[in-house]
């Protein structure tokens, strides 16, 4: 079985996600500025760009753990308006929708791996705990972390931790994942443990959107390529075509700088 | 009477007083505690008011305030029930200080993640929040709970039949070199008995970082 097969307990309900004309800002401190982004169901988007670009605030903004200001996000047949009041049915099905890793993994640390994939079912799902537990079990597995399971995080490397934080997002079988800069804080050959995770994932037909700085993994894994600098999209499209011709200044300046480090 | 029987009378009283003064705290805090990390600004100046009026006033004051100070009807407190509201409304105000501080340390992303796995409010307090902060102030905790020990002894200033008030009803009795013994010997049961608190404290956070952090 696939990752996502295991995930979902079949094949994954493919989900595209539309954002349209997304704005977001701090007191008089624009971070996000006018951003559509229209994801098809089944694709991988990798999100780049310089820091401050507001590639993170955008991504957090999908599932609204920032809220934006304005803008519409349309996902599994709700339309939410952030801007104005959010019922807790759409939130609820958005975040349902949607799975997200972290740069900082976040898992709980007092919790087993275990009890970090199977915890979540049980209050979000109501999933009895056997069937949690099974699930879970499943997808540590699937991770290559099986003989992890009763240990808590903290005697877990990074590359594992990031992997277990895979796990207890596909456990609650979203169908879109957003991953913040998910190997940004490990050591690149640890990194790589992460990206093969979300290789396989990515080949499974998971609905993906990546802010990363892996240049590779944006080229060979993503179907599109979004560049973000200065709180908006300045090009999109095919990832080769970008890397290989970028058409704006910017996109080529940046480019530069991370391809020939 | 010897000196020492004379102090051992005081110890039920003043294990009683603070252990009632410990378990108002530690329960009335919780809900301090979360009004004080509140979003709404009317909850959290109220309790944050609260929370510097009991703190900003001297333990001694609030227990002549309760004693002398308050008749309601035919009501009045008796030294015992005053000073157990007295230390037990100041414990509220101090723990739900500890307690705050404990939920602020968690890391962001904690709450962070519970939002995107779509975990409830009361579920993401209750077994992410709760948990961590717990181990964060357990030695606070501890901490306060020995210095609430001590503290009972104030009591005594409203005639509370506690340990301290004991030695002093032995010395007067006895005006000879005597009279100094009972302090010697409360001041020795004092620390006999924050002793194991601090034993247990530090055994118990031992633990709780090998269980979660290790």
């Amino acid at each position: 079985m696939t990752l996502s097969e295991i995930a979902n307990g079949k094949v994954a309900p493919r989900t595209g996600i539309r954002l349209d004309n997304i704005s977001k800002q701090y007191g008089s401190n624009i971070v996000i500025d006018d951003v559509s982004l229209h994801v098809e169901p089944g694709t991988v988007t990798a999100l780049i760009g310089p820091s401050g670009a507001g590639k993170s605030t955008f991504l957090r903004c999908i599932n609204l753990l920032e809220r934006p200001d304005a803008g519409t996000i349309q996902v599994a047949g709700h339309t939410i308006e952030p801007g104005k009041v959010i019922n807790a049915k759409d939130l609820a099905a958005l975040r349902s929708t949607v799975g997200m890793v972290f740069q900082s993994f976040n898992l709980f640390p007092h919790m087993s791996a275990l009890k970090n994939v199977s915890f979540p079912q049980q209050k979000v799902l109501g999933r009895s705990k056997s069937e949690a537990d099974d699930r879970a079990m499943q997808l540590l597995e699937r991770v290559g972390l099986k003989d992890k399971a009763n240990q808590h995080p903290g005697r877990c490397s990074g590359g594992q931790q990031q992997r277990i934080a895979i796990a207890r997002a596909l456990a609650l079988d979203p169908s879109i994942m957003l991953f913040d800069e998910p190997t940004s804080a490990l050591d690149p050959e640890v990194g790589l443990e992460v990206l093969a995770v979300m290789r396989e994932l990515a080949d499974d037909g998971m609905t993906m959107i990546v802010v990363t700085h892996e240049m590779q993994f944006a080229r060979d894994v993503s179907d599109t390529l979004v560049v973000m600098a200065d709180c908006k999209i300045i090009e999109q499209g095919d990832p080769r075509a970008i890397m290989s011709d970028p058409q704006e200044a910017r996109t080529r300046r940046f480019l530069r700088a991370v391809l020939e480090r | 009477m010897d000196a020492f029987s004379a102090v051992l009378q005081g110890l039920p009283m003043t294990l009683m007083l603070t252990a009632s003064a410990f378990a108002i705290g530690i329960v009335g805090a919780v809900p301090l505690a979360v009004g004080l990390s509140s979003s709404n600004i009317v909850v959290r100046l109220a309790c944050r008011l609260f929370v510097d009026l009991v703190r900003g006033v001297p333990i001694i004051v609030w227990l002549f305030l309760l004693k002398f100070g308050i008749q309601i009807g035919t009501f009045k407190f008796d030294p015992v029930s005053a000073a157990i509201v007295g230390l037990g409304v100041v414990s509220v105000a101090y723990l739900a200080e500890i307690y705050r501080g404990g939920l602020e340390a968690v890391p962001r992303g904690q709450g962070e993640a519970s939002g995107a796995l779509g975990l409830s409010r009361g579920t993401t307090f209750l077994h992410v929040m709760v948990p961590q902060a717990f181990r964060i102030v357990s030695p606070s905790i501890a901490t306060y709970l020995t210095g609430l020990l001590k503290d009972s002894s104030i009591a005594s200033t409203i005639i509370v039949a506690e340990m301290v008030f004991q030695s002093q009803s032995f010395a007067r009795q006895h005006p000879t070199m005597e009279g100094i013994l009972p302090y010697v010997l409360v001041g020795i049961l004092y620390i006999a008995l924050s002793l194991p608190v601090a034993y247990l404290s530090r055994s118990l956070d031992a633990r709780m970082r090998k269980a979660v952090y290790v």
